[in-house]
Formats: C-alpha cells, sequence, structure tokens
C-alpha cells in the first residue's frame, strides 16, 4: 500500500493506493503549521490501515516554498571565485558575500590561481558574523570543480555546513548556481528539522516504510536524501497535478493537461507518457534556480475567481480570487456560482448563485441562466487562448542544430486531460473552444495526491570529457577522473549509464526500474592549425518523471 | 535579478551539426565556447534580453539580393538559409518595437558574397546582412540603412551588393587590404556613378590597437554616419580583428569590441568572421551584447589580456591620423562631382576567385547612370564552370526609364544563347531565369 500526501494552499490530501486501486482519499484544510497539519492529515489518512501494510510514503510539501517566501532562511556566507565576464558583485545573496581570487575559463582551465590567504580571510569575516553555513561556488566549476573543491578544503574546520556548486546542477548559469547553492545551504537546517519531525510521526505510527519527497521535475527522492538539495523540494505542486494526470489517463500521443484550482488554472505537455521539462529552473520568489521542473503555465483563473462584466457585454475573469462564491458566502461572482446556477453543480446556496449571475448580468439585459452560460463560455475560451499561447510559447524555443530547425516536429496536443474541482463542469466549454477531445478521468480532483503517490524517482547527470585536458568531469556526481587522448563516445556512454545508475539508486530508485534517456550527445573536434588536438564530448542523461512500475493500471 | 537598460534581442544560431570540412575554421566547435560562455554569464535571465528561435530563410528571400548560379539548391546548404533567416529574425524583433536592438549570432557568416553567386568565397555563400536589408526594405518599407562592417577582411561582398545604392551606406574598417584577405577596400573604392560616397573603406594597419578603431570610429565613422542619417544602423560585427585571432593581423579586444559597439549603438549587429575560438570569441560575444543591452562591459577581459595585449605604437597612431585626415577631406566636405548625364550606360569588369570552390568569374557590368533611381544593372558573367549567364536588376523605386530600359535588355538577352538569363525586378518583385 502507497500513502501519497500533497500540500495545498488551500487543502492538504491524502490518498491511499493498493494493488492498482484507489482505496480511501481524504482531504483536510492546510493549516499555518507544516507538521501539524501532515500529523492530522497522516494521522486520518491511515486511521483504519495496519501501519506495517504501508510500503511507500510520498510528500509533496510546502516547506521549502514557505520558507523562501517567508524569508525564514538560517544565515548563510557565499565564497564565491569568478573571473572575467558580468560583474560578480551583481549576485550578491545572503549577509555575507565574499568575492575571492581566483579563475576558471570556459573549458575549466585555471587562469588565476587560488590566493589560501586571501581564502582564509575571507572565512574569517564570515565566521566572525556568527555564520556557520556556508556555500562556496566559482565560475565554470561544472567544467572544473577544483576550486570550489579545493576552498573546500582550506575552510572546511570553520564552519558545520558547507554546499558546492558544482554538485547542484550540471548546467552553466553561474548567477542560478549562486542561488541555487545558497537555497540549498540556507535551507538545510530548517529541512532537517522538518525531515526529522516527519520521521518522528510516521516512527510513532509505527511506519517504517521508504519515504519520498515530490520534486518540482516530477520525480521523489528519498526523504533522508533529500537533506543534500533541501530546495530541490520546493514547489512540488504543480508537478503532483501532472503526474496525477499522467496516472489517471495513458496520457497517449501528445497530451495537454490541465489542471483547474479555485485560484488558477495550470497547465503542461505530455507526450507519449513523459511530461515535458524546462531547459533551466524554476523560480523561487526572487531567486531564479537551477532547480529542474516539468514546462508548466499557470494563469490567474480558476472556480474562485472574481467576475466582471463592461457595458460592452464583454466578461473578464480573473485574475483575482476575492474569498469564496457567493453561493457559499462570499461577495464577488465566480464561475462557481455560474455553474450553481445551471445545474453543474450542487453546492451552496442555489438562490444565492442565481442572484449573483442577475445582477451581473443585468446591466447587459441577460438573466441568470444566459449570464452563466457567457461565463462558461468565457471561461473555456480565456483557458483556450492560455493553451494555445503556452504551446506557442513551447514551439518559440530556440534551437541550435540544422536538424531541430528543419526535422524536429512542433508540439501539437491532440487531446486533453483535465483534472481538478471543476474539471467535469467546464471540460465540454475548453475542449469545444481548442476543438480538441477530452478526457476528465476519475478521482480527478486528487489527481495531486495520487501524483505525489506514484512518482518515480528521477535524476540527471552531465558529463564532459575534454580529452586535450584529458578529463572527464560528472558535476553532480561530483565525478572527476583523468582519461587517456582515445576516450570516445561509447567510453562517455559507459561511463555516464553507470553513474546515472548509481545516483538513482543513492536517492532511492528501485534497482529493477532504472530506465533512463539521453537528453543530450554532442561529440566536437577541437581543431587548433587545422589539426585535431582533441575531443569535447557532452553528454547529458535524466531518468524521466514516470510512474512506479506497479502501477499498471487498465484504462 | 539585473536589468537592461536597452531591451536587446538575441539570435542563437551555432549550427553544432555543420562545417565547411571538418578541420576548416568555419566548423561545428566555431561557438561552442561563446555558447558555454553565454550561458554561463545567464545572459538569458537578463530582465530585458530575449532570445529568438531561428527560422530559414526562404529562395526568394535569396533572389531579392543574389544571382545564384545555376540555381539557389546549388550554392546554398540548409545551414546558410538559417543563418540568413536568423538575421531576419532579428529584424522582425527590432522592427516590431519588441526590442531596441538585436544580435544576431549565427554562423556561417556572409559578408564576402557578391551579387552573383558561383560558390563560397572567403567562407561565404550568402550574403547574409543582403538578404536582411532587403527583406527589410520589403517589409518594413525603410529606405535609408548604414552598414558599419568591423570584420578584419574587407567586406567586399557586401560592397559588390550595394557599390550602386544611393540609399546604403557601406562602411568597412579592416586590416589593409595590401597585407590580408581578400585584398580590396581601399579608399578610393567609394561607390558607383550612381551612389558615388557611400562606399566608404578604411584600411587600417596591421596591429592596430583599441586606441586606433575607437579613433577612426569618433572621427570618422560617427560623423559620416550623422551626415547619412541612416534610418537603421547595421553593424557587421565580425571579431577577428582581435590580438587572438589566428588568421589576422591587428591588435583589437573585447572591451574594445563592446566601447565600439557602445558607441556606435547599432540597431542590429550579424556575427561575421572571428576564429580565435576559445580565446576571442566568447569574450568579444559577450561584450557585444552586453554593450547593446547597455550594460556594464568593464569586467569583460581575455584571460591574457594583461599578459598579451599590446598598445599600438606610435607610428601607428599617426599613419591613422593622416589617413583619416584624408578620409575626412574624402567623405565630410562636400565635392563637385563629374556630371554623369542620365541614361548614359558605364561598364566596368571585375574578375572574382571564389578561394573556397576554386572557381574563376569574370564579370562585366553595365550600370545606367540616372538621377532618380539607383539604376539599371546588368551583370554578364563567364566563369571556369563553363557557364555564360546574364542577369539583369531593376533596382527597389527603379524610375520609369530604367523600368523600361530593363525589359528591353532582358528580351534582348534572352535572343542571345546564354546559358541562363536571370531578371531581378525589384518593382514588381518579379524573379524569372530561363
Amino acid at each position: 500500500m502507497i500513502l501519497g500526501l500533497d500540500v495545498g494552499g488551500t487543502h492538504t490530501d491524502t490518498v491511499l493506493i493498493d494493488n492498482n486501486e484507489i482505496l480511501a482519499v481524504n482531504k483536510i484544510p492546510t493549516e499555518s503549521n507544516l507538521v501539524q497539519t501532515l500529523k492530522t492529515a497522516i494521522n486520518q489518512a491511515i486511521s483504519d490501515v495496519d501501519p506495517f501494510q504501508i510500503e511507500r510514503l510520498v510528500f509533496s510539501t510546502t516547506m521549502a516554498t514557505n520558507a523562501i517566501i517567508q524569508n525564514q532562511l538560517v544565515e548563510t556566507g557565499m565564497i564565491i571565485s569568478a573571473g572575467p565576464g558580468i560583474d560578480p558583485h551583481l549576485f550578491a545573496v545572503g549577509p555575507a558575500y565574499s568575492l575571492v581570487e581566483g579563475s576558471l575559463d570556459h573549458q575549466g582551465i585555471e587562469t588565476w590561481p587560488l590566493n589560501k590567504k586571501d581564502i582564509l580571510f575571507a572565512a574569517g569575516q564570515i565566521k566572525n558574523k556568527g555564520i556557520k553555513t556556508i556555500g562556496i561556488v566559482s565560475k565554470f566549476s561544472v567544467h572544473n570543480p577544483i576550486h570550489e573543491i579545493q576552498i573546500k578544503k582550506w575552510v572546511t574546520k570553520e564552519f558545520q555546513h558547507i554546499f558546492l556548486g558544482h554538485s547542484v546542477s550540471g548546467s552553466l548559469n553561474f548567477p542560478r548556481r549562486i542561488t541555487t547553492t545558497y537555497l540549498n545551504a540556507a535551507l538545510s537546517k530548517m529541512h532537517n528539522e522538518f525531515t526529522a519531525a516527519l520521521t518522528k510521526i510516521l516512527d510513532e505510527k509505527g511506519c517504517h516504510a521508504p519515504k519520498f519527497i515530490l520534486k518540482p521535475d516530477g520525480g521523489t527522492v528519498e526523504l533522508s536524501k533529500s537533506n543534500l538539495f533541501p530546495a530541490r523540494t520546493a514547489q512540488s505542486g504543480p508537478a503532483a497535478s501532472v503526474m496525477g494526470a499522467l496516472a489517471l489517463d495513458k496520457c497517449k500521443g501528445t497530451t495537454l493537461a490541465l489542471d483547474i484550482g479555485g485560484t488558477t488554472t495550470d497547465m503542461a505537455v505530455i507526450v507519449d507518457g513523459v511530461p515535458l521539462r524546462t531547459p533551466f529552473g524554476i523560480r523561487l520568489g526572487n531567486f531564479h534556480t537551477l532547480i529542474r521542473s516539468l514546462m508548466t503555465h499557470s494563469i490567474g483563473l480558476g472556480g474562485d475567481s472574481e467576475i466582471k462584466v463592461n457595458k460592452n457585454g464583454i466578461f473578464k475573469i480573473g485574475p483575482l480570487r476575492k474569498g469564496r462564491p457567493v453561493a457559499l458566502g462570499g461577495k464577488v461572482p465566480t464561475p462557481t456560482d455560474a455553474m450553481i446556477t445551471l445545474d453543474l453543480l450542487n453546492i451552496g446556496s442555489k438562490t444565492a448563485a442565481i442572484k449573483a449571475m442577475s445582477i451581473l448580468g443585468a446591466s447587459i439585459d441577460l438573466d441568470a441562466k444566459s449570464t452563466a452560460e457567457h461565463v462558461m463560455l468565457e471561461m473555456g475560451n480565456a483557458i483556450a487562448q492560455s493553451v494555445k499561447s503556452f504551446v506557442n510559447y513551447i514551439n518559440s524555443r530556440p534551437v541550435y542544430t540544422i536538424k531541430e530547425v528543419f526535422y524536429e516536429q512542433k508540439i501539437e496536443p491532440e487531446r486533453l486531460v483535465i483534472i481538478g474541482g471543476p474539471a467535469s463542469q467546464l471540460a465540454k466549454y475548453i475542449g469545444e473552444s481548442l476543438n480538441l477531445p477530452y478526457e476528465v478521468p476519475a478521482h480527478a480532483e486528487m489527481a495531486n495526491a495520487i501524483g505525489a503517490a506514484l512518482a518515480r524517482v528521477t535524476t540527471e547527470i552531465t558529463l564532459q570529457a575534454d580529452t586535450r585536458r584529458g578529463t572527464v568531469i560528472i558535476p553532480e556526481a561530483c565525478f572527476s577522473k583523468a582519461i587517456d587522448p582515445a576516450f570516445d563516445m561509447d567510453d562517455a556512454v559507459r561511463l555516464a549509464s553507470s553513474t546515472i545508475r548509481e545516483q538513482a539508486l543513492k536517492f532511492g530508485a528501485d534497482p529493477e526500474e532504472i530506465e533512463f534517456s539521453v537528453v543530450e550527445k554532442q561529440n566536437f573536434n577541437m581543431i587548433r592549425n587545422y589539426s585535431r588536438v582533441g575531443q569535447n564530448i557532452r553528454l547529458k542523461l535524466c531518468i524521466n518523471p514516470g510512474l512506479l512500475p506497479e502501477w499498471k493500471r487498465n484504462f | 535579478m539585473i536589468k537592461a537598460p536597452r531591451r536587446t534581442g538575441l539570435v542563437f544560431f551555432p549550427a553544432f551539426d555543420w562545417a565547411i570540412s571538418p578541420t576548416h575554421p568555419e566548423r561545428e566547435e566555431r561557438l561552442l565556447y561563446t555558447q558555454d560562455q553565454i550561458m554561463e554569464e545567464g545572459i538569458l535571465d537578463i530582465d530585458g534580453i530575449e532570445e529568438y528561435r531561428v527560422r530559414p530563410a526562404t529562395f526568394e528571400d535569396i533572389r531579392r539580393v543574389h544571382f545564384c548560379i545555376p540555381n539557389e539548391e546549388a550554392v546554398t546548404t540548409k545551414s546558410h538559409l538559417i543563418s540568413a533567416g536568423g538575421c531576419m529574425v532579428a529584424a522582425d524583433a527590432v522592427l516590431t518595437g519588441e526590442v531596441e536592438s538585436a544580435f544576431a549570432l549565427v554562423r556561417p557568416p556572409g559578408h564576402h558574397a557578391r551579387t552573383v553567386v558561383l560558390g563560397n568565397r572567403g567562407f561565404c555563400n550568402i550574403n547574409i546582412e543582403a538578404v536582411m536589408i532587403e527583406y527589410i526594405r520589403e517589409k518594413y518599407g525603410i529606405n535609408r540603412i548604414a552598414i558599419v562592417d568591423t570584420d578584419c577582411h574587407h567586406g567586399d561582398g557586401t560592397q559588390d551588393i550595394y557599390w550602386h545604392d544611393p540609399d546604403t551606406l557601406f562602411i568597412s574598417i579592416h586590416q589593409d587590404g595590401s597585407t590580408l584577405y581578400p585584398g580590396s577596400g581601399f579608399p578610393d573604392e567609394d561607390g558607383g556613378p550612381n551612389a558615388r560616397g557611400s562606399t566608404v573603406n578604411i584600411p587600417l594597419p596591421p596591429r592596430t590597437g583599441e586606441k586606433g578603431f575607437l579613433f577612426v570610429l569618433d572621427e570618422l565613422v560617427m560623423p559620416i554616419l550623422d551626415k547619412f542619417k541612416p534610418e537603421l544602423i547595421i553593424n557587421s560585427a565580425g571579431q577577428d580583428n582581435h590580438f587572438n585571432d589566428p588568421i589576422t593581423n591587428m591588435n583589437f579586444s573585447a572591451r574594445g569590441y563592446a566601447a565600439l559597439t557602445s558607441r556606435l549603438r547599432p540597431d542590429l549587429a550579424v556575427l561575421e568572421g572571428g576564429y580565435a575560438v576559445e580565446n576571442a570569441l566568447p569574450y568579444v560575444n559577450l561584450g557585444i551584447i552586453l554593450a547593446m543591452a547597455g550594460l556594464d562591459t568593464s569586467f569583460v577581459k581575455e584571460p591574457n589580456y594583461d599578459r598579451d595585449y599590446q598598445e599600438q605604437p606610435e607610428t601607428i597612431t599617426r599613419y591613422i591620423e593622416d589617413l583619416a585626415r584624408d578620409l575626412k577631406d574624402r567623405f565630410l566636405k562636400d565635392h563637385k562631382m563629374p556630371y554623369l548625364k542620365s541614361g548614359q550606360i558605364i561598364s566596368r569588369t571585375k574578375e572574382i576567385y571564389y578561394d573556397t570552390d576554386g572557381i574563376q568569374e569574370s564579370q562585366n557590368e553595365r550600370i545606367r547612370s540616372c538621377h532618380d533611381c539607383a539604376g539599371l544593372l546588368s551583370i554578364e558573367s563567364r566563369s571556369s564552370l563553363g557557364l555564360h549567364t546574364m542577369a539583369i536588376r531593376i533596382p527597389i523605386r527603379a524610375c520609369d526609364a530604367c523600368q523600361k530600359m530593363g525589359s528591353l535588355w532582358h528580351s534582348k538577352a534572352l535572343k542571345n544563347s546564354f546559358d541562363y538569363v536571370y531578371l531581378q525586378n525589384r518593382v514588381q518583385n518579379i524573379y524569372e531565369v530561363f
């Protein structure tokens, strides 16, 4: 039996899944105290279950996101070595940001050595502020981590927790590497406390099964291992929904998944069962990071959005939400009131909903029913428009090879899968507006918790080999070694394959089911003075977001 | 987050799957380290910098500029179409007002490609700036355009294309043609009979440094631009004047290119040559992007700058001062031009060598002297490929007389025994080959 739990802004949902069946679902209001919310949700979810029956627990939480937004980060120092480029002072973050001597060029070749005295001085200044946690980042450290590793060796006695930039991601982006390393470091204390509290709750319940946390890329990581990269657990909500859509529907072909909530509607594209991911990383508060996420787009349009109508009879829905629908005691008309008026939904006071619709339509001479019908059409159209611009955005992403320009197929959704509270009421309107077939799967309103429960472990690695320099590096695995000039793409693939396997196991993957794909594979001849001096090999492998192999539901 | 004072578009197409030949300077690896530098700097996260996806140019886009012999398929590859199309994407971004300026960081380059194209010269098949400019004229109706070519090699292809066009100012700053390919670009090459003074060549001596480049920019280029009053300024941003470049002898730097870009403030910049793929391009391109966006460039510096950059010698400073004086006199003072009667036909012959493809071509060019338009043009070409062709251009906004005479020339050519007869009628948008 698997327990899936998704903490949302207003509700916390839990599901219990066993033998391809959704056994029980539960919904409670989210309280301000996260641990308390989790405790209540777990208690209710497993009140009728023998804790030993639970084989796996997966949590999609708001801990990291809240800590960042509410600025509850622990004081963290940063030691940065940069070199030529954009002024590195512009990337300053945290209370003690120290630039030190030393730089590497774009190939990871040292162009300015580190200065031990300078670094110890910087470390001393940070320590004098009473700071115990630091991040160390150097420019181009993913092409050569030597400076970060050396700085760590020199200052290791001075600090309790040290986070290195090259381990957060294999992608190039110095400012984001600084930010992401900072967030991992600054969240580490709170995250450790949170995982300890969560473990304690479960231990007291007698649940000793493996525990996982969902990440924004739609994959999971084992709870204890999440302490290595706490920021990777932030903002997993949209991914939970996408994975839910995937779990409840086959998502064959090119599917557009829509999750309609009270305040927002989120969308994502799933191609042959694999959700599309963003090329860089999520934004958390004001921080741009290197944390992978699914490519999702959110618009301020949901069941409880405010509706306005102007004198020309144009309806405007959202982006604001001003409390509850009129039928549930709120003050401003909402799409939910329209659904109640049209008998699509049976909650709250129908009289109040009808009254809200007739007031809304009065200025343009429409009765309550016609007004409600207009609202539904307008909502369908507005979502359809956003879907079109989202797809357009995906198709206008830059490409760098002739092959991609001429032969890559554009993304064109063939069908819709719609989940979330008002999914069934709105599906027809959206489907008709986009002229696409649509599906509202059973349990659509609990898709997020189901998605969390069934998501498998994901990871990615980036290999870069330079045979002229004689090095191969896999930053995410903190791996580097010397190679001989004959090292080629086959060697790279072999090395990367075994490394991603080890990484996946480390993060809690099931050894039987590790499947990875090649995201990037490039091999450049390095030519100097008209002759070949080496090869520059680049390889990126990833375990795509996907479902646990035991989930073999008949659709 | 960093915010760019000037909204800037970036079209990046490194063509990671295309090379002239495996060890040629124009190869897959060329923009690899530039890409790494741009990505590592987080350029695309800067508020106000937008990256655009390339699209291929069509053969019609090419026919507005070139006569491809025997046809476009034969002399272009997909990569050329994308490179030219990338420039058009950059132009769209600027002219629709989405950004204030844009940089097409694309390859392969194009400034050695002339009006007639038989193959590859100086790594170029299709003149990507010219394809962009004629697209701009066609789509946005913009007329007066200035090109400032800062590649180390004389932009002889662009010069050839705009030799007769009084509405296109072409300024080339390059290493003196007596010391470098293609061996042209001297001050007395100053435009055809209908467009005298709209071609400006500034040949600089080997070892010219930051000081020399910026001096001619301030003293010559900017005043000539002020006088011409272009609606658009385009920078052919070749990067081989760099002190690390392996195939040239100049002494320019990334900070120099950045300063030049800040002062020139081009609406559009297009990458041309530049083959110090590791130790110049990443820094020069970064400097150009930051400068276009109006951002600080003071931290952009080659790792070996302090060790290897050399100030230009005093003798060179004096030489450049003298040169600037002569050129000022030639281009900034009003001279009485020799009077040519409208309708007079003036011809010249040219010998052209396509170094990459080993083709020799002889051209006989005729231009109709005209007071009302750029003038009717014909180019008769014989080449070592064994082809004998005639190409006729009726320019954009051609006057009635030139249009009428163009039809006459065309029908006459069709009666002759040319292998191919090409017509480029920009007034009626007719492009034909027989």
